[in-house]
């Protein structure tokens, strides 16, 4: 395998996995994580899941470095149905057709495992979500209102939280067809249906976990998990352009990228 | 069970890891063709999604050939320790990297060493 990852921008599955049930998620409910003035968990802060700036050079997870960006079972390919298989084979082969090599935004969830830096921001009625990457933001209210009931479809999908326990959890529905999920040529249908659980741990990292359900493209929910950290150092949200100066879609060449489902 | 884990992990995080970028490696470079230059810095353009260094290197038959040098995006260079003012044009730098595949006089670049001796990262290894 001579491939290398170059550059920043896109989501990198260094966790994905398809099972059907998740595994538990041990609650930090022993009082000694950062809870907010209303007792909940306190997401607020700078977290990423991999990247440069948090493990060093590259940022690459390499095995036994003991520093594991995911967490749960180990990972498989996504359930897509017989006919999909060869469009997701057909994607993954030409880089030009990334939705993220275009600057498109990266979608739910694929954006949490982008190799940069977000912003928690929790407050009492709403929790804000800014990436780094294409300047993204999400704004997911936790006051118990439901979906609009007429979405349009978007990159990112509209987003509703709640509390189960000490898990943020956050419904995603009203997506478009444009992104793809974690991994290469992962495509989805409209009728993708994410369901995202933030789980804050006593070491302060946050154990993420997205099941993402799409009976038009999978044959059961496929899920992604990452283990999102601190960077090492006192991080702020950068600003972060991605179309200035994007030569890579005249010079990738075509059939040249390495498919790993 | 841990060492189990750990076993199936090792296998696919890194090539998972790998395999996927803002574009991958392989799309428009060959890991094949490592290559080192030394030349002048002509322009720096310090954008997104890639920063890019023009050098002019002197070949063999003394003509001057300007290369191109792709690297990682903005912020990425100043959390490995760029700043804006670590280069200047009319330069001389030395740059590890490996070369195009469209034949373009492009590298992806691995590391850049400035006038003073210092080191800085500007890409990944090939793997």
């Amino acid at each position: 395998m001579k491939i290398a990852l170059l550059f920043v921008a896109v989501a990198v599955p260094v966790c994905t996995f398809a099972q059907d049930k998740a595994p538990a998620v041990k609650n930090a409910s022993s009082g000694k994580i950062r809870r907010d003035a209303e007792g909940r968990p306190d997401l607020s802060g700078i977290w990423q899941g991999i990247g440069v700036s948090l493990f060093g050079e590259t940022g690459e997870v390499r095995p036994g470095e003991g520093r594991a960006s995911t967490w749960g079972p180990p990972p498989g390919p996504p359930p897509y149905q017989d006919w999909a298989l060869a469009k997701v084979k057909e994607l993954a082969s030409d880089d030009r057709k990334d939705p993220t090599v275009q600057c498109k935004m990266a979608g739910t969830p694929r954006v949490t495992g982008i190799p940069v830096p977000l912003e928690i921001a929790q407050t009492a009625k709403k929790t804000y979500i800014l990436y780094e990457t294409n300047h993204i933001f999400r704004i997911i209210p936790t006051d118990g209102r439901p979906h609009p009931e007429e979405l349009d479809p978007t990159y990112m999908g509209d987003s509703i939280g709640h509390w189960d326990g000490d898990t943020f959890v956050v419904d995603v529905t009203g997506f478009n067809d444009k992104t793809w999920l974690p991994g290469a040529g992962h495509f989805h249908s409209e009728d993708l249906h994410v369901v995202e659980r933030y789980t804050l741990q006593p070491n302060d990292t946050i154990l993420y976990e997205a099941t993402m359900e799409d009976p038009k493209v999978f044959t059961k929910p496929w899920q992604y998990r990452l283990i999102l950290r601190h960077p090492p150092r006192d991080e702020r949200i950068m600003e972060a352009e991605c179309q200035e100066n994007n030569q890579d879609l005249q010079h990738i060449v075509p059939g040249t990228s390495e498919y790993h489902p | 069970m841990r060492v189990r884990l750990f076993l199936a992990l090792s296998g696919i995080l890194f090539v998972a890891a790998s395999a996927f970028a803002h574009h991958s490696f392989g799309a428009e470079y060959d890991s094949a063709k490592p290559i080192s230059l030394t030349g002048v810095v002509t322009k720096i353009d310090w954008s997104n999604p890639h920063v890019y260094i023009y050098i002019d290197v002197k070949g063999a038959d003394g003509q001057l050939v300007s290369w191109a040098l792709e690297g990682h995006p903005p912020n990425t260079l100043r959390r490995t320790g760029w700043t804006k003012a670590a280069l200047k044009e009319n330069d001389t730098i030395t740059v590890t990297g490996w070369m195009s595949k469209d034949g373009s006089n492009r590298i992806a670049g691995r590391e850049v060493t400035l006038p003073d001796g210092k080191k800085l990262f500007l890409g990944p290894p090939a793997q």
